[in-house]
């Protein structure tokens, strides 16, 4: 009998399928992030270490759950579960809850009692990439660059990515549109069109930097360039997570030992930038096997991508992993001094629910499209 | 599956695989730069943070204190009891202020500047509540500190008089460094918070070795600016401030300030063979402690107010005519020159005409026939007049200056007023008019433009009791080398000018004349009064016999000097005492410097003899 939750396969021979060495690795950066966290606190499991232990393994049960789930189900709820973070989205800017400046969160509520409050453009990551695979499936490869096909993919990601500017949220509204715009590409949009689209952009941009960003995001940005300027003010942040990382050498001060981070030199090290902690405490083979474990698990993901054959499971899959790989490209660029800071988290490490929350759905999903990779979706409505 | 998903398929791997070997770049180019961060460039980024982790503080040398000549403490470091706040201590800053303001007494003003601290600073570093406390406020605020957390009494050092300001005029005050002084002196130490510096007299000129050399101290801190480690090392303490150890007496300093009562004015002692300055006193005082604590506007302008001008140090500083006591300078002129004879005698007719101007005797009547020692003994002025017109104004100047007159003394203080000793090139040089001969009248009995210090007085009446050396004072142990230039002045003409001085104190008539003299056995003193005209006198005044300097107000009354020696013999100290409007007859000057004598010279050791019916000089 066809079950909509889990499928025709038998529960055990999923779990079977799952890829252990990508949990495996999921897992480790985890408990680093734990130690990291621990380390970055002076030593206080209570200031973020439990909390990220114990997130960590409620987040892995969820993934495994996530994966568990048929495929056939994601792509039925693709388009609902987008329209409604949508609207919570939407309703952010109606009557979110403000902090440190930015409107992010909304929330939910009972009468006067308080449920939780979320972030929904986080959830948004996951939800675009869903709607736009499902977009993809559904559309006849010869349409990918027609005016409906890149009309119904603009409008898909720009309508949340409107609304993520105006929180304002510059690193979040980036990574939407670099992860759509790898979909487009990934579904096979024309070069001719791509490269029409990128020298628009690159005009654009400069009018986008006028225009479209508030004073703090333009300083942010204009203090990267030159990042000798004002070392106590906004690009503080860049020289004091240098000084960290290479203070830290070769060998790294060792566990706990780093002087930058007891002394708390380097803010939001808890955060943002852990990876500072690890640079700094670990040193260079420290922070260079961190990022080989990352491209590692990155790699799986795009293996795995390889072993499905439909577009939908491909693009989930492939999505996802953009979206986390987008997320360490800017984490780490940044906290190397290479791009503005932005807040982005560094995913697994960071402390942070949410973003946790996203990320290890997101490898639910990735694993779920493989372990369902022969489950039959619906197939293109248009035959060419 | 159709051809179409089979492209697809295809067509994604390819495109997956292009985007993959992008990232793959994206990851070549962070690790590069993490090279580049930690193995090229990591020595450098080691110093760095090597530099955000340690700092060196500063560390506060103690400053030196001044001791009086037998080591008695004149300037001390004391315990300074503070109270001070750390706002991330304090749960509500308002609530605590209030309760505060109420047990301390703040004012509106304070607690506005503890607000404005509190603001400025980090909120771990600790605010000034208030300092000097007495030690019941303190000692009650220990009890009370549990009420009050994040509110802590401290104990640290402040700069403390003792003697009730007897010495504020010599030692002077410290107080916070002003923008001149930071702009002049370079010292890391004046940018530390509380420290003062020496503002005026011996804190100000003896600063730099009273204030010694500031250590520094390794410290870790954090990025808020908070010491997490220190790192002492004894290479890197402070080197504390010098002692300074004065020539003052200060049982003799609080004897003469008991003598002076509320007159104002000046003494000087100074020893006749040394130099050394045993007493030194401006009358009224003030309390050098005021300063270093924070003086109020009432207190300041109580100061301002006084007409004896408490802060104006008159020993030194104050331009007095000597009057009489300048006679002894006209005497030894004229004998040195061989104008006069002593035993010549000028009859004194209370007046001398010269030209259309008269210049007048003290004593209604006249003094009749004197010589030179009658002259000096019962001050006659027109003898001098006369005397002075035979000398001229060129050696009576000379002499002026070889006896300290115009002269300004290192001493070790800033300040000192150098007078006038006036000649026809000095009158030439600042008024623009030539010398006339009612000039030399004026100035032979210390009058009209002669000014001096009482300290001048005092040096010329050591140089006169000496005989041999030019002294020069001096107020600093170990400042002097005690090598002095020859006086150079014929020692029968010296011991005549003493004997005459004898006469002044010893004889019945001269004008310091008492019964018991010094009384202390056959010790016998010299000296010489002067009182010195504070204003013209008409000749309407001069007639009526109305005029009594007691009925004048105390602003217009005659200044009263007084110079003189003791023991006659063996001379051993030398005082000049100026009493400010003390009135006609020097009494108030010459009680006040038998009675210092008497107690400087048993202080000396010189035991208190049983007293004796007569005191008659002998040497006469």
């Amino acid at each position: 009998m066809y079950n909509l939750l889990l499928g025709y396969k038998k529960t055990t021979s999923k779990l079977s399928e799952i890829n252990l060495l990508l949990v495996v690795l999921i897992f480790a950066l985890g408990l680093l992030g734990v130690a990291m966290i621990y380390a970055a606190t002076g030593g206080d499991w209570l200031s973020g270490a439990k909390q990220h232990f114990y997130r960590m393994i409620f987040a892995t049960f969820f993934m495994l759950f996530i994966a568990i789930i048929d495929l056939r189900l994601w792509y039925t709820i693709s388009y609902p579960f987008y329209i409604m973070i949508l609207i919570l989205l939407i309703s952010v800017d109606l009557m979110g809850v403000t902090v440190n400046g930015s409107k992010r969160w909304i929330d939910l509520q009972i009468v006067n009692y308080q449920l939780a409050r979320i972030q929904p453009s986080e959830i948004m990551k996951l939800a675009i990439v869903l709607a736009l695979s499902r977009f993809y499936h559904d559309l006849p490869r010869w349409r990918v660059s027609s005016i409906y096909g890149l009309f119904g993919a603009f409008l898909i990601i720009f309508i949340p990515m409107f609304f993520i500017m105006r929180q304002p949220d510059l690193g979040t509204t980036l990574l939407v549109a670099a992860t759509g715009l790898s979909i487009i590409f990934l579904a096979g949009i024309k070069w001719r069109l791509l490269a029409g689209f990128l020298i628009f952009s690159f005009i654009s941009i400069p009018l986008f930097f006028i225009f479209g960003l508030k004073t703090y995001q333009r300083e942010r940005i204009l203090t990267f360039l030159d990042p000798t300027h004002d070392p106590n003010g906004a690009s503080y942040h860049i020289t004091q997570s240098k000084i960290a990382l290479g203070s830290g050498g070769f060998n790294g001060k060792g566990f706990m030992s780093g002087t930058q981070r007891q002394l708390d030199y380097v803010p939001e090290n808890r955060t943002d930038f852990i990876f500072t902690v690890i640079g700094e405490e670990f040193g260079f083979i420290g922070s260079l096997s961190t990022i080989a474990i990352y491209m590692v698990i990155i790699g799986i993901c795009v293996w795995l991508s390889f072993q499905c054959k439909q577009v939908y499971s491909k693009l989930l899959i492939l999505g996802f992993t953009i979206t986390f790989a987008l997320y360490i490209f800017i984490n780490l660029a940044m906290i190397m001094g290479l791009v503005p800071v932005v807040g982005v988290p560094l995913p697994l490490m960071s402390y942070g629910g949410t973003v946790l929350l996203t990320v290890m759905t997101g490898f639910g999903l990735i694993l779920s499209a493989y372990i369902n990779r022969d489950s039959k979706l619906p197939s293109s409505k248009f035959k060419n | 599956m159709s051809d179409n998903e089979r492209h697809n398929q295809v067509s994604i791997n390819r495109r997956a695989a292009l985007l993959g070997s992008l990232g793959a770049g994206v990851f070549g180019v962070l690790s590069s730069r993490l090279y580049y961060l930690q193995i090229l460039k990591a020595e450098d980024y080691r110093a760095l943070s090597d530099d955000n982790r340690f700092n060196f503080n500063i560390t506060i040398p103690s400053r030196g204190r001044i001791l009086d000549r037998y080591g008695n403490e004149l300037a001390i470091n004391s315990q300074n009891f503070s109270l001070v706040l750390i706002p991330e201590r304090v749960k509500d800053i308002e609530a605590t202020l209030l309760k505060l303001k109420k047990i301390l007494s703040l004012s509106t003003s304070n607690i506005t500047r503890i607000k404005k601290n509190i603001s400025k600073h980090a909120s771990f570093v600790p605010v000034l509540i208030k300092e000097n406390l007495d030690w019941g406020t303190f000692s009650k605020l220990n009890f009370k500190t549990p009420d009050f957390p994040g509110v802590i009494p401290q104990v640290g050092l402040g700069r403390s008089y003792p003697n009730d300001g007897l010495f504020s005029h010599t030692i002077g005050y410290v107080g916070s460094p002003s923008p001149i002084d930071l702009e002049d002196d370079k010292d890391p130490l004046l940018k530390q918070p509380s420290f003062k510096i020496g503002k005026t007299g011996i804190e100000s000129s003896a600063d730099k070795l009273l204030r010694g050399s500031s250590g520094k101290l390794k410290v870790e801190v954090n990025a808020s600016g908070r010491t997490v480690r220190e790192f002492p090392n004894s290479n890197d303490a402070p080197i504390n401030g010098q002692d300074i150890w004065l020539t003052l007496d200060s049982e003799l300093q609080k004897k003469a300030a008991e003598l002076f009562g509320n007159d104002s004015g000046g003494i000087v002692v100074m020893d006749v063979l040394t130099g050394e300055i045993r007493t030194m006193l401006s009358m009224p005082t003030f309390n050098g402690n005021l300063f270093v604590s924070g003086i109020t506007q009432k207190q300041m302008d109580e100061l301002n107010n006084d007409e004896r001008r408490p802060q104006y140090n008159k020993v030194l500083a104050g331009g007095y005519p000597p009057a009489s006591t300048f006679k002894m300078v006209v005497m030894l002129a004229a004998l040195e020159g061989g104008f006069m004879n002593p035993k010549d005698k000028i009859t004194c007719r209370q007046k001398v005409n010269l030209g259309n101007r008269t210049f007048h005797c003290w004593k209604r009547g006249g003094h009749g026939p004197v010589n030179m020692r009658e002259a000096l003994k019962n001050s006659c002025d027109v003898y001098f007049y006369e005397l002075s017109q035979k000398v001229g104004i060129e050696n009576i100047a000379s002499m002026g200056r070889r006896l300290g007159f115009g002269e300004k003394f290192n001493i070790g203080l800033n300040g000192l007023k150098s007078g006038i000793m006036p000649d026809p090139k000095w009158k030439k040089l600042k008024l623009g008019n030539s010398w006339k001969v009612g000039d030399t009248l004026n100035a032979s009995i210390g009058q009209g433009f002669v000014l001096s210090t009482p300290l001048q007085m005092a040096v010329m009446v050591a140089r006169l009791a000496n005989g041999k050396d030019s002294l020069t004072p001096n107020l600093i142990i170990g400042q002097n080398l005690l090598k002095f230039k020859s006086l150079d002045i014929d020692s029968s003409h010296i011991a005549f000018v003493q004997k005459s001085m004898l006469a002044v104190c010893e004889e019945p008539g001269g004008t310091a004349y008492k019964k018991y003299g010094l009384d202390l056995g056959q010790l016998q003193i010299a000296g010489k009064t002067g009182t010195g005209q504070v204003r013209g006198i008409s000749e309407k005044e001069r007639r009526s016999k109305l005029r009594r300097d007691e009925d004048l107000p105390w602003k217009l009354r005659d200044h009263n000097v007084f110079v003189g020696y003791a023991p006659f013999k063996k001379p051993r100290f030398a005082v000049s005492c100026l009493v400010e409007h003390g009135g006609t007859g020097s009494k108030r000057a010459i009680e006040i410097s038998r009675n210092i004598l008497k107690t400087a010279l048993i202080r000396d050791g010189i035991p208190e003899g049983k007293k004796i019916k007569s005191a008659v000089a002998t040497d006469v």
